[in-house]
């Protein structure tokens, strides 16, 4: 291998995109990191400087090389992925370990590895350089079927597990296409120098038909024109585009292994997030404001992009948003988008108002016989009195010394404020609240309501420990405490979001239900669970359009015609009365119906 | 003489059955259920004057035998095809008819007030439908609680299952709000000393003698209206049913109890309705109810040919405007037929 040449004038486009995007990340980098709150910068370095580094390293290679998460959601969308990123990036590495090996002197040009083989002729032929040119044809051949297959998926989507797809942007648009171009191009330049550089079965078999037409390797000087210009302008695209996700999905794993998360006022790691969205579209499925609502515009896909380059519908899709969280279940980056919402729906908070506003509020007395239990129905809980009836038959059944907090009148636990980005109004109920938990001097709170048990369980910071009905019930079943029997009938369980995908509370539920009837599983099942339509997380969905996606639902849930719908949220299970002829009833109500009560 | 089938025989099915039998069609009327007049049989008296419903019904359903029609009762039609001009109808009890045209007149159903949990209804005893109200007035001629006493405080409520976003159903019921007030007066006329409210959204007496009757029920019977929906209902501590509301013309909150609590149920579309405008492909509204072609003047013809529409299963309507209904359908299929 010896130096033919060590310049030309054609790699300036490629040179002039790498030092614009290297500026360019440099900048929005430190700008990122600056914007990081102290104690995150302190994560962040404790991130960097421990072994923590070597798990980010591994998740960068297993998702953004080998996109470990889309394979599993489908091997040919995940192959498609892996052969672009992978191939190419092993091309880049081999690259540099050409010139390290053949060309050492040249190594710190940036564009003498990737134009390589316009340098370099083949003087003799070894093994290691057999090797060498072997594998760079071998992950070119990789990128390009990768390429193929891109081209195919925009033809025939559903091959590749997705319904949908991302419409694109100008910005978008150009950077892809010039993608697309860059490896045929790479191909071709080689080919046709490959008489002087030497290359392997795709190179040199492209080469041996091209020679017929140019044998002279300075003649194909366009094609490496054309081959630098796609470069380039990929280079100066990509930060304007969704391929600006190659870069910071990397930073986001380093920044997210270091333990620091999209919270309020956290400018930092919210931008990352933004960013490192690579608008594959694989949320777009599972949202069903998008299946069921037809609301194209409100997927998170395009609230990322909305937010990035501040377009006024953003605040809206935040407000749309049902907060399901099936999207971020979805995400092969792992973005937090619903935390990003809440971000934008708290930048709208209100003041307080004013103290009379909140006379109603209750004084609360120490209770004086400390009761075992406190249970607090929440609001939902008493417009469906099925549910409180049950829960209070089974205490009493039980024998549980329990005290009912909202028996006469409910004070909200502030969590429909706080998703609606009025932290300040919500902030008093809590307090108040705060204080008929203490003053009740119970040691377990129960509560109906997975909305409400959220807020306890991670707003609140109570000293003592809260329980949804489904695990107490599971508990007091296995003390013995009651004793439901079994019967021969079958239902279906929904997951509802609140309490399996945010509290991963699934096993309780199916464990109590499987002790007094068969259970069916379903597709939507555990973290696959979907939303009743019902959510308090949205604020702008219409009535009708909440429908279309509960009677959706209810269809899913309710084709193998199970005897009983059986829900653990109030919200859904009156959302549910509504849309289906099925039975619909609260865990706590099927308990209830199970247990031998005189 | 031509063949039709008439599905549904309530109000509609009824009368319009006996114009075309008197024209000298061949009738085949087709019920669901185990006997014919439809709803009003369930109903005791009729607004605005208390007319006995039975009034009503008795000779609706005597004509019928009179007319020695093909009554089918405990029938559904199970699939429907049209070819060369005739409508091959298969039926659940095994049998399949060719009639020359058919005449829809499934009306509605009460709307299900299970589905409003928070009214507490098959949950607190002593909550009621109007419909179940009927009911005991037509047996006993008197009301009592659970518990055999006379009730000292009712409540009725307005548009349960109407104007109603939350459970899917966004028209009036029309019939609901003089039901209302015939009902209270029934109560006062039973029990004088009895306190009863109406909570209503807004009072439609869209009739004649309607506001007459509202106003007697104020000055003459006493009763109160309250201007404010419901919004939940809990058992209170001396075994009554606590109620919260909103008076929201003095925009007060009210919480009281009462002893009983009468829910004033809108009509929905049956259940037939879903599978009829699949066999036979005609149109339905977002809320169910069948469309016609044209709803001002051909409003008895379906996109279908030969599928007629009468009564109740085009949306709410009282017993006068079904019936009116229902011949308007019938001189319609005998202009058809000719």
């Amino acid at each position: 291998m010896q130096e033919r040449l060590s310049y030309d004038p054609f790699v300036l486009p490629f040179t002039f995109g790498m030092v614009y995007i290297i500026v360019y990340l440099i900048v929005a980098m430190a700008r990122v990191i600056n914007a990081l709150p102290k104690e995150d910068k302190q994560r962040l370095a404790k991130g960097i400087f421990s072994k923590k580094i070597f798990i980010s390293i591994k998740e960068i290679f297993l998702e953004c090389l080998i996109h470990r998460k889309i394979f599993k959601h489908n091997k040919w969308l995940g192959f498609m992925h892996m052969s672009i990123a992978f191939g190419w990036f092993m091309m880049i590495l081999l690259a540099h370990i050409e010139v390290k090996l053949y060309a050492p002197t040249r190594f710190n040009l940036p564009y003498y590895p990737i134009f390589f083989r316009y340098f370099m002729m083949e003087t003799e032929t070894t093994l290691r350089g057999g090797l060498l040119f072997f594998l760079m044809d071998f992950f070119l051949l990789l990128t390009l079927t990768g390429v193929g297959m891109a081209m195919y998926k925009r033809i025939n989507k559903r091959r590749f597990g997705m319904r949908r797809t991302t419409r694109l942007r100008l910005g978008d648009t150009i950077a892809m296409y010039t993608l697309w171009a860059i490896f045929p191009l790479r191909l071709l330049a080689e080919s046709f120098t490959s008489n002087v550089s030497g290359g392997s079965f795709l190179t040199r078999g492209f080469g041996l038909v091209f020679e017929n037409f140019v044998s002279n390797p300075d003649h194909t000087l366009p094609i490496w024109w054309a081959y630098s210009i796609a470069l380039g302008i990929f280079m100066v695209a990509l930060p304007h585009s969704r391929f600006m996700h190659i870069p910071t999905e990397m930073l986001l794993i380093v920044l997210r292994n270091s333990g620091i998360k999209v919270e309020k006022k956290n400018k930092g790691i919210a931008t990352i997030s933004i960013y490192s969205c690579s608008r594959c579209g694989m949320c777009l499925d599972p949202c069903q404001m998008v299946s069921a609502a037809r609301l194209n515009n409100r997927a998170s896909v395009y609230f990322l992009r909305q937010v990035r380059h501040k377009e006024k519908e953003t605040e809206n899709t935040a407000n749309a948003c049902l907060m399901c969280g099936r999207c971020v279940q979805a995400c092969p980056v792992g973005i937090d988008s619903c935390a990003i919402k809440q971000n934008v729906r708290d930048q709208r908070s209100l003041p307080t108002g004013t103290e009379q506003q909140y006379s109603y509020l209750p004084q609360p007395i120490a209770s004086e016989i400390k009761p075992e239990i406190l249970y607090f129905a929440g609001c939902m809980t008493h417009l469906t009195p099925g549910i409180k009836q049950s829960m209070e038959a089974i205490f009493k059944h039980a024998n549980v010394n329990y005290q009912f907090m909202d028996e006469k009148g409910s004070i909200c636990c502030g969590r429909p404020l706080l998703l609606a980005g009025q932290t300040a109004a919500g902030e008093r109920l809590i307090e108040t609240n705060k204080k008929i938990i203490a003053e009740s001097g119970a040691k377990i709170l129960v509560t109906s309501c997975p909305i409400c048990y959220r807020a306890f369980n991670e707003t609140y910071n109570l000293p003592i420990k809260v329980l949804h009905h489904t695990e107490y019930l599971e508990r007091l079943i296995d003390e013995g405490r009651i004793k439901p029997q079994k019967s021969l009938k079958n239902f279906v369980y929904h997951d509802s979001c609140e309490l399996s995908r945010y509290s991963n509370i699934y096993k309780q539920p199916r464990n109590v239900l499987r002790s007094i009837a068969y259970l069916q599983p379903t597709p939507y099942d555990g973290k696959d669970g979907i939303c009743c339509g019902g959510s308090i997380g949205s604020t702008l969905l219409t009535s009708t359009q909440r429908r279309k996606i509960a009677i959706d639902a209810a269809n899913k849930l309710t084709e193998k015609q199970p005897d009983c719908l059986v829900t653990s949220c109030p919200l859904c299970k009156k959302t549910f009365d509504n849309t289906t002829a099925t039975d619909v009833k609260d865990i706590a109500q099927v308990v209830k119906e199970a247990l031998i009560i005189e | 003489m031509k063949k039709i089938a008439i599905i549904g025989a309530g109000v509609a099915g009824l009368e319009a059955g006996h114009v075309l039998a008197r024209k000298g069609h061949n009738v085949i009327l087709i019920e669901q259920k185990n006997t014919t007049g439809g709803n009003v049989r369930n109903w005791d008296r009729l607004f605005p004057n208390q007319r006995e419903a039975s009034e009503v019904y008795q000779p609706l359903i005597q004509q019928a035998v009179n007319d020695k029609l093909r009554i089918l009762t405990d029938t559904v039609v199970m699939s429907a095809k049209y070819e060369k001009n005739t409508h091959r109808l298969t039926l659940s009890n095994g049998e399949t008819l060719n009639v020359d045209a058919v005449l829809i007149s499934s009306g509605f159903r009460v709307f299900d007030a299970h589905r409003k949990e928070e009214y507490g209804y098959g949950i607190y005893h002593d909550v009621i439908t109007s419909a179940d109200l009927e009911k005991i007035m037509a047996v006993n001629q008197k009301v009592r609680t659970t518990k055999g006493k006379e009730p000292k405080r009712v409540a009725f409520v307005h548009c349960v299952g109407s104007r109603d976003e939350k459970v899917g159903n966004t028209y009036c019921s029309k019939v609901c709000c003089v039901t209302a007030v015939k009902q209270a007066i029934e109560i006062k006329q039973l029990y004088p000393d009895a306190e009863v409210f109406c909570l209503y959204m807004d009072l439609r007496m869209y009739d004649r003698y309607f506001e007459d009757l509202y106003r007697e029920a104020q000055e003459k019977y006493g009763v109160t209206f309250i201007r404010g929906r419901l919004s939940e209902v809990a058992e209170s501590f001396d075994d009554r049913l606590q109620i919260k509301t909103e008076d929201t013309l003095r925009g007060k909150p009210l919480k009281f109890n009462v002893d009983m609590l009468v829910l004033m149920t809108g009509m929905e579309p049956t259940s037939l309705a879903e599978l009829l405008a699949t066999e036979f492909n005609i149109h339905r509204g977002d809320d169910g109810f069948f469309t016609p072609e044209d709803e001002h003047v051909n409003f008895n013809i379906s996109r279908r040919e030969g599928v007629f529409l009468a009564g109740t299963c085009k949306g709410p309507k009282n017993i006068a405007e079904t019936i009116a209904d229902a011949r308007s359908a019938a001189e319609t299929i005998i202009n058809y037929l000719k």
